[in-house]
């Protein structure tokens, strides 16, 4: 009983950290076309600030998250102003570029605060009882607290606001859109703000609980592309579904195996999806 | 799909690769710093990886993330047959080959009909995944600090160094044959459009893939030699890193043309290693570099610089 | 006149669109048969379908009596059929000539093949006989539209095909184009090729062909000569809508 529901605990909070990853990471390539491989780069950032604000700077924590979460989605900004829009115009590009500025803040984290890894205490020291059953961290409850309330605002953003009709219409038709009236470029900083700052958040959330380092973004990228090929690119209920599903398998085979085969499940799922079901769950083709 | 210059302008190309292949192996009877002549193998290492990137890429089109599951599958397969069961190094490297040439068909087969972007990351990911199985089955593999007391490849500089020429001989000129060939020039049309090439008659999935073997047997082959090179594999050969160093040396000296891509590994290799003094500052300014030089010279080196060279003559004759 | 190719109820739904609905028809050996229909009528998706690009549903295709429904479109080249596109699709990046010689090294099997001589010399005999002499070596992306639909006819005879499948080769020319390329089609004919041409062009098509089907909402609606088909209410109210006029049939 212990152990299932520390699984089905520690297997939310995966999950939900996923599946703002893939949610952002989809954002903007739904609706940019941008393949942002630096996407995870921003999470990785996110817990280096969180780790500079809150464990160095002892700010207060909201103040920190706060801090954190907007200096990444104004780098976000900066990069895609400077860096991606020049290239836009060829996704081939746009992938160099940003693999290529993930590996310079990779870098950039190792020259600022060396190679090793960085602990984040937790934002609550406490162990709340379960069903008077089992000890979880009050920590990895809040971070899955916060994370869905995440996703709510998201959900609610897109479909509820204009902005988030708008942001609807560009993805679906770029060039209607521009008929209508609508600004996309004013849609696409948006997007990458908020998509950027969603990484940051995520980051920000899971680093007391798993610390920070500057490779940790590259093997997260390759989990996100699992739960977006697992999802299906275009459908936010498939990424969720799949978020689900890719964070709970790793959590159990962890549990079970050993934490090094977790890891591995991810890549294992793309091979199996894109040789049998390459939509996806609930997706549209990405097939040449 | 990146943009390239596949019209060479050097007419005497192929003398232009003699030459260099000249100094290449005059370089041990003129160079007496061992240091550098130990960059030199490397570069030509490097431009094994290079060369047998681009085929996939600057010829089919398909841009590859994890060419390090190529070049590290065949370092460590290579690097284990000799540390646990004495397999002498051309063993070992022919292993190499292979085992990266079967990794090339199981990732081929479900991935290579992705469209690009989709292709790139499903690379990208599973080259992440031999990187994990060096930390589970760290006993054998080393884990994170690798395996020590390879067998070098021959106990001399001279020897080691002329191998390393071997190596880069066979394999890029493989490469530059194939892909001034008929069957280059098929690859080339899968490049241009799939589609049409489809309607030609040309079995695009079959090419793809087995271009993709090839590409996996040559770093493999590459690999392997670096294992007998540094007398010790690591994970880094499987690394992200190196994934994406391949396509920036590619990128640098030019997509596509198979030369550009060879001249881009030897500047970036010799580059790299003069920076070594500023460790800490040196992948910051080279990842740094890197960004800015896709931003200002997207065509790499070699094009822009045939390029400047064409307009420079037209302007002197004009 | 043998029957050289034939469709059976051949059905293609995208989701719930009929794209094309037990579509049945023959094509006699040496024949020309044009293919009309209003736009989204289902014309190209046949081609598709024929050619192994696009999977049916439901229904048979067959070559000299022998099932190739379901064949990979370069397992169908290599059966003898070939065919252009609605919008040219050239190698850009290679020359003409090159864009010619791909197509030569997938040539049918049971034909000439790589048997006489080189293929640059086939290939540029093939330039000559659809009149590019000449523009070997220019870059694909060079040729103006009318040479390029030439080169996409040199492309298709490439591989040595006893079936030629046409679509619109006489989109965006001029008249003056379409005069000089239709006697190169009308030879191609008699040079004992099975055509299937689809066109919107109707007057300049109807010259060339002996037969016609057409093809509305993804169903054959009509199958004659040009003369019944020019007078058949069904393909006139397809076409113009009720009110009725008569197509010229030149």
């Amino acid at each position: 009983m212990n152990i299932f529901l520390e699984v089905l605990v520690y297997g939310a909070v995966q999950s939900s950290i996923y599946a703002l990853l893939a949610m952002g990471f989809c954002l903007i390539f739904g609706v940019a076309n941008i393949v942002n491989l630096a996407h995870t780069a921003f999470y990785m950032i996110g817990a280096y600030l969180i780790y500079t604000f809150f464990s160095v700077l002892k700010l207060n924590l909201a103040m920190a998250i706060l801090l954190s979460v907007v200096s990444v989605a104004i780098l976000a900004t900066g990069m895609y102003r400077y860096c991606i829009r020049p290239v836009m115009f060829s996704e081939w590009s746009v992938m160099m570029i940003t693999i290529s500025l993930a590996l310079f803040f990779q870098q950039l984290m190792i020259f600022i605060y060396g190679p090793a890894d960085r602990n984040v205490e937790g934002f609550i020291e406490k162990k709340l009882t379960l069903l008077g059953a089992v000890d979880i961290d009050a920590q990895r409850l809040l971070t899955l607290v916060v994370s869905v309330i995440l996703l709510v605002l998201l959900w609610l953003f897109i479909y509820r606001t204009r902005m988030g009709k708008a942001i609807l219409a560009v993805a679906q038709d770029r060039e209607a859109a521009l008929f209508m009236g609508i600004n996309s470029e004013r849609v696409y900083l948006t997007v990458i703000a908020i998509s950027a700052a969603l990484a940051a958040a995520s980051g920000a959330l899971i680093a007391p609980t798993i610390g920070a380092r500057p490779e940790m973004w590259a093997p997260t990228l390759g989990k996100i592309f699992a739960v977006v090929v697992l999802g299906g690119i275009g459908s936010l209920e498939g990424t969720i579904l799949a978020a689900l599903l890719i964070g709970y398998l790793e959590v159990v085979i962890s549990f079970s195996i050993s934490s090094y085969f977790g890891e591995i499940v991810s890549v294992i799922v793309i091979l199996l999806m894109l040789s049998f079901r390459p939509s996806g769950l609930l997706g549209k083709r990405i097939e040449a | 799909m990146p943009e390239q210059n596949n019209r060479s302008i050097f007419s005497g190309e192929r003398v232009g690769l003699l030459i260099a292949l000249a100094i290449l192996s005059a370089v041990p009877l003129f160079i007496k710093n061992r240091a550098i002549v130990e960059i030199i193998i490397l570069a030509n290492i490097y431009a094994v990886y290079v060369a047998s990137w681009d085929i996939l890429c600057g010829y089919t089109g398909q841009v590859s993330f994890g060419h390090a599951l190529f070049i590290g599958g065949g370092a460590y397969t290579a690097a284990l047959l000799n540390f646990y069961f004495k397999f002498p190094p051309w063993v070992t490297i022919f292993f190499g080959g292979g085992v990266a040439a079967l990794f090339g068909l199981i990732i081929g087969t479900p991935c290579l009909r992705l469209r690009g972007p989709y292709f790139a990351l499903a690379t990208f990911a599973a080259a992440a995944f031999p990187y994990g199985l060096t930390d589970v089955f760290w006993e054998v593999t080393g884990g994170l600090d690798g395996l020590y007391g390879i067998t070098p490849i021959w106990p001399t500089l001279e020897g080691k160094y002329y191998f390393s020429v071997l190596l880069t001989a066979v394999c890029c000129g493989l490469v530059y044959l194939g892909g001034r060939s008929k069957k280059g020039l098929i690859l080339k049309s899968i490049r241009e459009d799939e589609v049409a090439a489809m309607a030609s008659g040309v079995n695009t999935t079959a090419y793809k893939l087995t271009t993709f073997v090839i590409s996996g047997f040559l770093a493999g082959v590459a690999g392997a030699f670096y294992s007998h090179n540094q007398l010790h594999v690591g994970p880094e050969t499987l690394s992200i890193n190196l994934s994406v160093l391949v396509i920036i040396m590619s990128v640098v000296g030019g997509i596509g043309t198979i030369t550009g891509p060879i001249a881009g590994a030897y500047l970036l290799t010799i580059f790299n290693e003069m920076m070594r003094e500023w460790e800490e500052l040196r992948l910051l300014i080279y990842t740094a570099a890197v960004v800015l030089f896709l931003l200002f010279l997207p065509k790499g080196v070699l094009p822009t610089l045939s390029d400047g060279i064409k307009q420079w003559i037209k302007r002197k004759g004009g | 006149m043998g029957i050289i190719l034939e469709t059976q109820e051949l059905t293609k739904y995208f989701g719930g669109l009929g794209a094309v609905r037990d579509v049945s028809f023959i094509l006699n050996e040496g024949e020309t048969l044009g293919v009309i229909g209003p736009n989204g009528a289902g014309k190209t998706t046949l081609f598709n379908l024929i050619t192994g690009f696009l999977k049916p549903t439901g229904g048979n295709i067959s070559f000299r009596g022998r099932k190739i429904t379901g064949l990979k479109p370069h397992e169908i080249v290599r059966q003898g059929i070939a065919r252009t596109f609605q919008l040219v699709r050239p190698f850009h990046q290679l020359t003409a000539l090159e864009n010619v010689i791909i197509p030569c090294l997938s040539p049918r099997r049971g034909g000439q093949g790589k048997k006489d001589g080189r293929v640059e010399e086939k290939a540029a005999k093939l330039m000559g006989n659809v009149g590019l002499s000449g523009k070997e070596g220019m870059l694909a992306k060079d040729l103006p539209h009318g040479d390029l639909k030439r080169l996409d006819l040199a492309r298709a005879l490439a591989t040595e095909p006893e079936i030629l499948l046409l679509d619109e080769p006489f989109a965006g020319l001029g008249l003056m184009e379409i005069s000089s390329l239709s006697p190169l089609i009308q030879q191609l004919s008699k040079g004992g090729h099975s055509i299937i041409i689809i066109e919107h062009k109707l007057r300049e098509m109807m010259k060339l062909v002996q037969r016609v089907i057409t093809l509305n909402f993804g169903e054959k609606i009509a199958d004659g000569t040009p003369e019944e088909i020019s007078r058949d209410e069904k393909v006139i109210q397809a076409y113009l809508g009720k009110g009725g006029m008569t197509l010229a049939t030149g």
